[in-house]
């Protein structure tokens, strides 16, 4: 165990002190165990006092509370799926340690085979199936830490990060997605725990990636992550969060809020792979903020969930920024992935791209939801978007819903949509070369993901691509 | 100006409203029910996102009023292609007044009927009863609801079986002045391996928004059997400060073809559907649109291609020019069904910004539930490539002339597709709408 960890645990007992002194409750522990379902006031009030957060993290919560408990579920989206939702029969908080109250027995039998086909390790196995809390990579991770705060960067997660960098913390939290955004951006606000906080010194080039994989906690994979990375003046960070296996969660709802800030002329590149296992709801508000000159790029790829509602948006708020969202889905048996991406454009001579692909198989339905906003002032701006989708098998459905509205007239704006199966010429080619059916859909499939998969780090690209294998062998689930 | 009404139920019908056949009673009654019954469409809706559903509410008291077509230019013009053979007849629409019937001879002697809907609903009571709201009904939503229950009259064109009518026959459509309501209503049926042109002209309305607005919601419904080929063209050209909802729907069987063109000019604030379903193996659906926006216009197009049949393919082209202060929002969706295999969409949508202060939202939508189809949509936004203008300008063009010489480019294609009895005219609109620029 590192000190961090003991420090952390022994940090939570005193709270837990604290809260037995203050409320009266002779078992807080069992309390959580027994039904801390549902969410109101007194449960905003127990995660923020448990934390031994400042006054102002505490008021808002109460007021994002307010407003989720007011927002009505967002009508445009899949209603049907959305509605089934309970959120009375929610835990909206437990301590890390209980994540451990399950054991590899109860890991459904399909996640289980993924892990063995995909090759992972065991102890990360457990981590990932949602067994253990933690993951041992601890070496690695401390020598990065050690290395990392040398040059100043702060990397932690999000609660230390309130704990450590308040002064940070206050001033951007909640300024790129402000708690009335919308009903799930309002429900992490209120009950956020865990997520990542990056905070990158002017001018500073953060030379390896940082990932998420390596902050060893359970909080990792938690519920309502609450990520905020600020790259300062100059500076240039890459962060990578999930991993192409599938995690497994009893906790049906998941509804991250991430909130980028790329200062003047810096550059953030944002990767997320994320596999849910198939009884998750992921609903994440994904949002960064360019300013002059500045680059933001969120590199997406959304696989398993029931249903994934995520649109990374870019914000070009100074002139010069640029945005470009990479976005992939793969949506497979009984599954909706309803991604998109949405840029807004509010200084001149900013430009954007877009890019997704989305494959649909079985009765799998992708969606490819999006905005482009041009305001009266960002004059000679570019943008183009292309959206792509594959479908395979007969019941497979693909929608394109880009929106782009333009209020001025000095500026470049193109969109193209393509839906279309595997193509048959294609498939005669391959096969005539000797390639079974299933391998040259295999191939053509792969092919159809490149662009995506080359802007991944080497691991992540080859785990994608097995991974992929395995859905088009239909031999998950 | 009126002001905008957010409640209002329709009251107890007219006894001209109930007067006819019992179906038609029961059917009008039902919708002035759904519509009372219906709310506002939501503003959440992307169909509505842009358009503030409760400008289409209409005052109460609105009644038909004396109406305008300006159809005096317009008539004068039929008269001469009348005379000279390029049109096969000329209905006017003036709302339950009058329905005015010129030329059509050689029409009725194939058989084909263009009437008012009123009397149809009695000479041809078979047809009318089977198709009148079989497409256009209060499940297609509020507005619907309201010329359901209201309309007080409309036109009614047959084309038997087998028969083509080469020549386009030309609908007149009158509006009222300020204050003033219309619920025009088209009921379009054109048989097997039939043929028909149809020129669907809106005009008149208020012109003047310090006295108030004219209100117009008119359905369109039309049906093309197998193997029929069916061309529509909708020209909105109603006076400046007229509100207009349309809402149209064809469907067209086996081997069956449709052109649709809207052409989108006239009102302050204006919003159109236009929707075809096709329906049977092998029909296939082209859609040309043109809008051109000036002053404050607001002008809210959707367009819907629906597959439900295999083997069908469909094309959109929609383009938007602006200037001044317009705003366009077009929508555009293409539905693939489960069932309807080996499928081809396209969809495109174009739009050139003529100055600062204008706006375009465009949202062309796919909806695919097989897999075996072929599917794009495109759609660009800009303003006049600065390339094209300097090229003109290095040849001598003065800069307005270059304008015109670009934008005619731009719409040519959609103008070769107008009937050419028409054609001319949309061209004059299209330049005179460049005047000042």
């Amino acid at each position: 165990m590192s000190d961090a960890v003991n420090r952390q645990k022994s940090d939570l007992s005193a709270l837990n002190e604290d809260y037995t002194a203050k409320y009266g409750f002779h078992d807080p522990v069992d309390y959580f165990h027994k039904g801390a379902r549902g969410i109101n006031h007194e449960v905003v009030e127990m995660i923020s006092r448990m934390k031994n957060e400042p006054r102002w993290m505490t008021d808002i919560r109460h007021e994002a509370l307010d407003i989720f408990l007011s927002k009505p579920t967002p009508q445009w989206a899949n209603t049907e799926v959305l509605d089934e939702i309970d959120y009375d029969n929610i835990y909206y908080f437990m301590k890390p340690i209980e994540h451990q109250g399950q054991t590899w027995d109860d890991v459904p039998e399909y996640i289980k085979k993924t892990f063995d086909r995909l090759g992972i390790p065991e102890a990360e196995r457990k981590f990932l199936g949602g067994v253990s809390a933690q993951y041992e990579s601890e070496v690695v991770y401390h020598s990065m830490q050690e290395d990392l705060k040398k040059q100043g960067v702060v990397f932690l997660d999000m609660d230390s990060g309130l704990r450590e960098r308040p002064d940070i913390v206050r001033k951007f939290f909640g300024t790129v997605i402000p708690s009335n955004d919308n009903k799930f951006a309002a429900l992490n606000t209120a009950v956020w725990s865990g997520g990542s906080f990056i905070y990158v010194p002017p001018g500073l080039h953060v030379k390896q990636p940082l990932q998420a994989y390596f902050r060893i906690n359970a909080e990792n994979m938690g519920q309502f992550e609450r990520t905020l990375i600020i790259a300062d003046k100059g500076s240039r960070v890459h962060y990578i969060e999930g991993c192409t296996a599938p995690v497994y969660s009893t906790d049906s709802l998941h509804s991250a809020v991430v909130e980028l800030i790329a200062l003047e002329g810096s550059h953030i590149r944002y990767t997320t792979i994320q596999n849910w296992s198939r009884n998750i709801y992921n609903l994440v508000t994904k949002r960064s903020t360019a300013h002059k000159n500045a680059t933001v790029e969120w590199v997406d790829g959304n696989l398993g969930s029931r249903l994934t509602m995520k649109y990374p948006c870019i914000q070009l708020v100074g002139e010069g920024a640029r945005g470009e969202i990479l976005s992939v889905a793969f949506a497979g048996h009984d599954q909706h992935q309803d991604a998109g991406a949405k840029v807004i454009h509010a200084a001149p001579n900013t430009s954007s791209r877009i890019t997704s692909k989305s494959i649909s198989k079985d009765n799998g339905r992708a969606s490819y939801r999006g905005l482009v906003k041009i305001h009266k002032n960002a004059v000679n701006c570019k943008v183009s978007v292309e959206c792509d989708a594959l479908l395979i098998g007969e019941n497979a459905r693909s929608d394109t819903y880009p929106t782009m509205e333009i209020d001025n007239e000095q500026v470049r704006v193109e969109h193209e949509a393509r839906v279309s199966k595997v193509a048959e010429e294609q498939l005669f080619y391959l096969t005539s070369r000797g390639l079974t059916e299933d391998q040259a859909r295999l191939l053509i499939v792969n092919g159809f993901m490149e662009p995506f998969t080359k802007e991944l780090p080497l691991e992540y690209a080859v785990e994608l691509n097995r991974l992929i294998e395995l859905e088009m062998e239909g031999s998950i689930g | 100006m009126a002001d905008t009404v957010t409640e209002y139920t329709i009251p107890e019908l007219t006894p001209e409203l109930q007067r006819g056949p019992v179906w038609l009673r029961d059917r009008r009654r039902a919708a002035r029910e759904a519509f009372n019954a219906l709310p506002l469409p939501r503003r959440g809706l992307h169909l509505w996102r842009y358009t503030d559903p409760s400008r289409f509410v209409i005052p109460p008291g609105a009644d038909a009023g004396e109406l305008n077509g300006d159809f005096a230019k317009v008539a004068d013009l039929e008269r001469r292609h009348l005379a000279d053979g390029r049109l096969a007849g000329v209905v006017t629409d003036r709302g339950g007044r009058e329905i005015s019937r010129v030329g059509l001879d050689e029409a009725a002697g194939l058989g084909v009927v263009a009437t008012a809907l009123s009397d149809a609903v009695d000479s041809h009571f078979e047809l009318v009863e089977r198709y009148l709201y079989q497409l256009v009904n209060s499940e297609t939503g509020k507005f619907e609801a309201m010329n359901g229950a209201l309309w007080n009259d409309g036109i009614f064109v047959y084309v038997p079986d087998g028969v083509t009518l080469e020549k386009p026959v030309h609908l007149l459509r009158a509006a009222g002045g300020a204050g003033t309501a219309q619920y025009p209503r088209l009921l379009v049926v054109v048989g097997r391996n039939a043929g028909l042109t149809l020129i669907d002209e809106y005009g008149g309305g208020s012109y003047d928004v310090a006295a108030g607005q004219a209100y117009v919601n008119a359905a369109v419904e039309i049906f093309g059997d197998d193997d029929s080929r069916v061309r529509y063209v909708a020209l909105q050209r109603q006076a400046p400060a007229t509100a207009s909802y349309l809402t149209h729907r064809a469907r067209i069987g086996r081997g069956a073809s449709m052109l649709t063109i809207p052409l989108v000019f006239g009102g302050l604030l204006s919003k159109q559907n236009f929707g075809v379903v096709l329906n049977g193996r092998g029909a296939e659906s082209k859609m040309y649109g043109l809008l051109f926006g000036s002053g404050y216009q607001h002008l809210d197009n959707h367009t819907l291609h629906h597959h439900a049949a295999s083997q069908t393919r469909s094309n959109i082209d929609f383009k938007v020019v602006l200037r001044d202060r317009a705003l366009s929002a077009y929508t555009g969706l293409i539905r693939i069904d489960r069932h309807a295999k080996t499928c081809e969409a396209y969809q495109e949508n174009r739009n050139l910004l003529l100055n600062k202060g204008t706006r375009a939202e465009t949202i062309p939508e796919l909806e695919i539930l097989n897999e075996d189809v072929m599917c794009t949509h495109g759609a660009t936004l800009g303003p006049i490539d600065p390339l094209q203008l300097f090229y003109l300008r290095s040849r001598g063009v003065p800069e307005n002339d270059a304008v015109r010489m670009v934008v005619s480019g731009f719409v040519t294609s959609t103008l070769k597709e107008v009937p050419d009895d028409l054609r001319e005219r949309i061209s004059d609109f299209v330049s005179s709408r460049l005047e000042g620029l």
